[in-house]
């Protein structure tokens, strides 16, 4: 890891204002305030959230939620390799302020690469139509 | 009567033998936990050499324990010249006093010794007696010992101190003491446990709800004032009063607060379910809305915080599913075990929605429903969606963890609990009866909330239209014409799963049942085969599995009869639900009013008292939930718009039953029942 953000994370913040209306449909509001690290170096992502919405930036500031971690563990995270609440509980990473606002975000984390639809696969183990 | 002495506070509990003595268990969570992870395990006081007896134990409640102990086996302590007082409690932290009392009439010494070790044991660890994979050290300071356990991030450190001088090695604590004529010698024993975050910082010094170990005079301020909060029982049967003030306390002592969430939810049971259940917390939250309905909405909230949102097979997961079971400890996070948080359960999706519409039915807090729109929504829809597995109309479940999912994701989640009438086990995807029921009480109640509170009549119609198909599907499928009751489950191939079973109680309450086809299952849930005259147990005698001390297989549990109660009452049939009341009740004499999780399917006429299941779990949630629920049962105490009904039926012989202060959207009401004959016994 050379200290950039790896191309996995620049374009999961670059989907989100257009993924929030699907994804964000509770009442949620916040900001919450990302740093990502590699070694010494790290990067700042700022998200602020509302229903329907994300706005992102590259600004730091007070947030309502904080999140630290390294760049490898977030480019895990956004292409559905590693879990985010199992990472906290080892201390990979870490969170602090609204809980309620990481558990809003963490939505936008995909679906582990190769996994199936459990009902088709039910219904084809079963020899049912699908 | 039993071995173990446990003390807690929310998830931080320790257990320990009656002498007040932690040895290192493989198999059986002795020791101080705390957020799943055993920060003590072992804990042995020696005076001189010679392990302490005990003289009584005083465990009154149920974060404080104390211990009065003499030196030696039993057979001379009647002269003895020396005995020790271990003074305990818990509260975020644990504390020991230890005093060592000179009887004699001169000055004697003394080797005081506390052995100590923490092996930070992962709850599921000791369940499966697997080995650390990181590195635990202990380091000797000044009156104090330091346990460090590290692998890679994850840290966790013990930290014992002594108020008097210590010498102290890697293994634990000795004093050399002197000690007057008819005095005594004190040290106080504090035990800190430490979750270290990502910055080197307590990560529960950033929670919202404080950081300090609350003082146990704070949590038994806190305990009194949720019972002076609860309403106030007057009556005539004593067990009652009693179950109902231990549940009282035990359900306040099993709050926590959760590491990462910042608030109190519920623990389920002692010792090995102190962390959320979706399951048990919502049947908890349903048996304690009409006496504690301000501790509920936390729950709610954090279930539909943690509501599933994209297929992981691991965890189980699928979008709109509610948890089954949120663990915090290092098998969680390094993913040997799914609890960060795991969703194997089929059932907790549409007991969320009833739990949702239950919740406002007393309260009238609109604002709550209208705020979980979004996550009632989505469990309703899973209901069809992902829960319908085998596209039949039915929820189905089958774990995609085969190695450390749950093969049964039913309340009844061991191995063998669903079985065919001769013992058989059908295959996977099953489909359990009360989950068909679950789903078809959630439609009804999402079209309640639709019509009420979201302003959707459409949905409220759609909903309604497929509860009714529902249960006219049910109805045809499930049911055993020639048995005169419903089927356990459906197997894969749509056959009845045809084992008699206590689940068929279940149905009653959701109110699934023909009208015709009531009276056979209450008459079988009454009957012989499945009621041993404390409760009904959850298989009938006379099945292939059936075996009084089989967790889900002929034990009776007391959350399940009391849902079972509940659900006759809705069909009419009061005198049944008095007989489980009465039966459950008894029970919960000959265990001091706390009812463990599970007992013994014996028939009453054979034992005389209630067998206690051998590691059934107390306090349980939903066991101390109980009599709250039998109580509602039995008043009869139902919302209906802005007003309470009050239609008490008291079973016989148990006199007056009186409930003040009622609270709900009608303020405060009261409810005054009594059984019909005048001559009653007063019971004790």
């Amino acid at each position: 890891m050379t200290g950039a953000t790896t191309e996995a994370t620049e374009r999961f913040f670059a989907t989100l204002p257009a993924r929030a209306p699907a994804v964000l449909r509770g009442p949620v509001r916040g900001t919450l305030q990302l740093r990502i690290t590699t070694g010494n170096h790290s990067e700042h992502w700022r998200v602020e959230m509302a229903p329907g919405s994300a706005r992102v930036t590259r600004e730091t500031g007070p947030a309502d939620a904080y999140w630290f971690g390294s760049a490898d563990l977030f480019d895990q995270l956004v292409t559905g390799r590693a879990h985010g609440i199992s990472s906290m509980l080892r201390n990979e990473s870490t969170f602090t302020g609204d809980v309620v606002l990481f558990l809003a975000f963490r939505r936008f984390f995909p679906t582990r690469p190769g996994t199936r639809d459990p009902r088709a696969v039910a219904r084809e183990q079963t020899g049912r139509p699908a | 009567m039993r071995e173990q002495v446990s003390i807690l506070d929310g998830n931080t509990f320790l257990v320990s033998d009656r002498r007040g003595d932690i040895e290192p268990s493989q198999d059986f969570p002795t020791g101080l936990f705390s957020f799943d992870t055993r920060f003590l395990s072992t804990w042995v006081l020696t005076v001189d050499g010679e392990r302490l007896h005990p003289l009584s134990t005083d465990d009154a409640f149920s974060y404080r324990t104390r211990f009065f102990l003499v030196p030696g086996a039993p057979t001379h302590y009647l002269d003895a010249k020396v005995s020790v007082i271990r003074s305990r409690s818990i509260g975020g932290s644990f504390a020991e006093e230890l005093t060592v009392l000179n009887h004699s009439g001169r000055q004697v010494e003394f080797v005081v010794r506390v052995a100590m070790g923490a092996d930070f044991a992962d709850l599921f660890e000791i369940k499966q007696a697997r080995r650390k994979k990181g590195l635990a050290t202990a380091t000797p300071g000044e009156n104090e010992l330091r346990f460090t356990y590290r692998r890679e991030g994850f840290h966790r450190e013990t930290v014992v101190g002594s108020s008097a001088t210590a010498t102290v090695d890697p293994a634990g604590m000795t004093f050399r003491v002197c000690v007057d004529p008819h005095g005594e010698w004190t040290t106080r024993l504090d035990v800190a446990t430490v979750i270290y975050g990502a910055r080197g910082e307590d990560v529960r010094a950033n929670l919202p709800l404080g950081a300090e170990p609350r003082s146990v005079a704070e949590i038994q301020a806190e305990h009194e004032e949720i019972v002076a909060r609860a309403p106030k029982l007057g009556c005539d049967c004593e067990p009652l009063a009693g179950a109902y003030l231990r549940s009282l306390n035990d359900l306040a002592a099993l709050r926590y607060e959760s590491i990462a969430l910042g608030v109190r939810l519920m623990a389920a049971g002692l010792p090995w379910f102190m962390t959320l259940f979706g399951r048990d917390s919502i049947f908890t939250s349903l048996q304690m809305l009409p006496f504690l309905p301000d501790l509920v909405p936390p729950t709610i909230t954090m279930l539909a915080g943690l509501q599933g949102f994209r297929i992981d097979d691991f965890r189980d997961e699928e979008p709109g599913k509610i948890l089954h079971e949120l663990r915090y400890g290092e098998t969680a996070g390094f993913e040997e075990q799914p609890h960060s948080p795991y969703y194997g359960s089929a059932d907790s999706t549409p007991l969320f929605v009833i739990l949702l519409d239950e919740y406002e039915r007393w309260t009238g807090d609109t604002a709550l429903v209208r705020q979980l729109e979004v996550p009632a929504r989505g469990a309703l829809e899973w209901i069809d969606a992902y829960g319908d597995l085998l596209g039949t109309g039915y929820v189905w479940y089958r774990t995609r963890n085969p190695e450390t999912g749950l093969a049964n994701q039913c309340w009844k989640d061991s191995w063998d609990a669903i079985s065919y009438s001769d013992g058989r086990l059908p295959g996977f995807p099953r489909a359990t009866c009360e989950t068909q029921g679950y789903a078809y009480d959630a439609k009804l109640r999402g079209a309640r909330l639709a019509r009420t509170v979201w302003n959707d009549p459409a949905y409220a119609e759609r909903l309604e239209r497929e509860a009714a198909e529902l249960k006219e599907r049910f109805n045809r499928d499930f049911w055993l014409p020639d048995r005169e009751y419903y089927a356990l489950a459906l197997d894969p191939d749509g056959q009845p799963v045809d084992a008699l079973s206590s689940n068929i109680g279940h149905l009653l309450w959701s109110g699934i049942v023909d009208a015709d086809k009531a009276g056979p299952v209450a008459a079988h849930l009454l009957g012989p085969r499945l009621f041993s005259g404390w409760g009904v147990r959850t298989l009938a005698d006379d099945q292939g599995r059936y075996n009084p001390i089989g967790y889900h297989v002929g034990t009776v549990w007391p959350f399940d009869n009391a849902i079972i109660a509940w659900g006759l009452w809705r069909y009419g049939f009061r005198e049944e639900a008095g007989r489980i009341c009465e039966g459950i009740l008894s029970a919960s004499r000959h265990f001091g009013g706390r009812l463990p999780e599970a007992f013994a399917g014996y028939e009453r006429d054979l034992t005389d008292y209630p067998v206690e299941y051998p590691t059934a779990c107390s306090p349980q949630a939903w066991s101390a939930g109980t009599p709250l629920l039998l109580l509602r049962v039995m008043l009869g105490l139902e919302p209906q718009g802005e007003h309470l009904i009050i239609d008490p039926a008291v079973p016989a012989g148990m006199g007056r039953v009186e409930l003040l202060d009622i609270p709900g959207r009608w303020g405060l009401v009261d409810a005054l029942g009594r059984s019909r004959t005048a001559s009653d016994p007063v019971r004790r």
